[in-house]
């Protein structure tokens, strides 16, 4: 009984502090995910248009983004950036991680997006192009409102992704969930097990709806057989 | 060429060319062996969740969730930092073991799953066949069913490997010495971010794209569909 008094005092202590870096977790990853899809939306779209030399400029910027490990990614961007000497692209801590995190979103929901154009019945663009729309207007009203629909399943683990991607923050000393975890180890340094427990448990509650919104949505608009994580 | 050696110093870099060559060395191997145990730990969890006995898959299917819905990073604190608080005394883990540890734990429900996938991928008409001249369900599922399983998914397994090998530049924050801990190294000595972090980008990249090209050779060899990374 006296560990669970005990434990619970932590918790009542920790919870405001706690909450204050879920809060900056949330702000980030919300930011990022709006930048990251408005990004890999356009850059999907224009995949799927079929220009062989723009497709290639997507395809490197997407392996270089895929290839490399986002914490060299964000080290770049905060690091590396600011000394080309560019005054703008000397970014603070908290630009630093909205900017290498959009990037980061970026690469997967650019994939999501041209594979569920790609998914939507070839008949339909060709019908719509038939009766003479322009290719612009097969884009805004036949493609682009169907393939949105097949894109909400795999969006919902991509927001995971970038919410599980936000505790590499820390290192470069953004006070967002994880890194208030460890202010708060170094001030009750006894409950090391519990306090990263609690961290967990945080984020548990935060992504596993996500997770199920994902599952959800997969029956309820069916999958095309990408990104799902 | 003025600007590019004005950007990148490449005398600079040569001289930690002997750091870099070990760190993606350790990389390499930490890699080989997480991505052993993992393999192992996820067939058996497959088989677990794929249990008809509530008291053996309701765990292993929360221990999926849990791991899926948690960050890596957070992960490795509880190994690292949480493990020893609640290990008797005089056991404990290096930085290296701790990170194999925390990472094989983080890996294995993806491969779980990928390999769940694949024994449901196997046609009926095999186990049907295997079960029929003879052999038990235990040698059904070690000579017909996961040989085809692990065929049908190695694709995916391919890119959750590359996964595994991006996902090892996080131990650099225990300290463990890797590619992204070689670039540390020489950042602290000489304080040149371009050379530093750029040369570990394009190691990885390296690595990456002899990821691919396995990746095309496998795919080749099994017909299969095409390699997505994830």
């Amino acid at each position: 009984m006296e560990w669970i008094a005990d434990k619970w005092d932590i918790v009542v202590q920790l919870y405001p502090f706690m909450l204050k870096g879920l809060w900056l977790t949330f702000q980030i990853s919300i930011i990022s995910i709006a930048i990251g899809s408005i990004i890999g939306f356009v850059l999907g779209v224009a995949k799927t248009a079929g220009s062989r030399l723009l497709n290639g400029f997507i395809n490197l910027y997407l392996h270089l983004l895929r290839g490399s490990p986002y914490l060299v990614q964000l080290y770049i961007v905060y690091f590396v950036l600011p000394s080309t000497g560019i005054a703008w692209l000397s970014f603070d801590s908290y630009t630093a991680a909205i900017v290498s995190l959009s990037l980061y979103t970026s690469s997967y929901v650019t994939e999501i997006v041209a594979a569920a154009i790609h998914a939507v019945p070839s008949g339909q663009a060709e019908a719509a192009r038939s009766v003479g729309m322009s290719k612009f207007r097969t884009y805004q009203h036949i493609l682009v409102p169907q393939a949105l629909k097949l894109t909400i399943p795999p969006m919902a683990s991509i927001y995971v992704i970038v919410i599980k991607s936000t505790a590499v923050l820390s290192v470069i000393g953004i006070s967002e969930l994880t890194r208030q975890g460890e202010v708060a180890i170094m001030r009750m340094p006894g409950d090391i097990m519990f306090i990263y427990s609690l961290i967990a448990l945080f984020y548990f509650i935060y992504c596993y709806p996500m997770l199920r919104l994902s599952k959800w949505a997969e029956g309820r608009f069916g999958t095309f057989g990408g990104g799902d994580r | 060429m003025m600007w590019l050696q004005n950007f990148f110093n490449f005398r600079l870099v040569s001289e930690y060319a002997g750091v870099f060559a070990e760190g993606i060395w350790q990389t390499l191997w930490i890699s080989a062996v997480c991505l052993a145990l993992s393999l192992v730990l996820g067939t058996v969890l497959a088989l677990a969740r794929m249990s008809k006995n509530p008291l053996l898959w309701r765990p292993v299917a929360g221990y999926i969730q849990f791991i899926r819905s948690t960050p890596l990073l957070v992960q490795i604190y509880l190994v690292y930092y949480g493990l020893p608080t609640i290990m008797p005394s005089g056991m404990l883990f290096d930085e290296v073991q701790s990170g194999i540890i925390a990472l094989t734990l983080h890996t294995s429900p993806y491969m779980g799953e990928i390999i769940r996938a694949g024994i449901g991928s196997v046609a009926r008409g095999q186990i049907e066949g295997a079960l029929s001249v003879g052999m038990t369900p235990r040698q059904t599922m070690r000579y017909i069913t996961l040989p085809q399983a692990i065929a049908n998914v190695m694709p995916p397994l391919l890119g959750q490997t590359a996964v595994l090998i991006k996902d090892t530049s996080l131990l650099s924050i225990i300290a463990v010495f890797e590619l992204l801990g070689a670039g540390l190294l020489m950042f602290s000595e000489t304080v040149v971010a371009t050379e530093s972090y750029v040369t570990v980008a394009v190691c990885y990249l390296g690595i990456y794209a002899m990821m691919l090209v396995l990746s095309g050779i496998v795919q080749n060899r099994l017909g299969g569909s095409a390699w997505q990374a994830n």
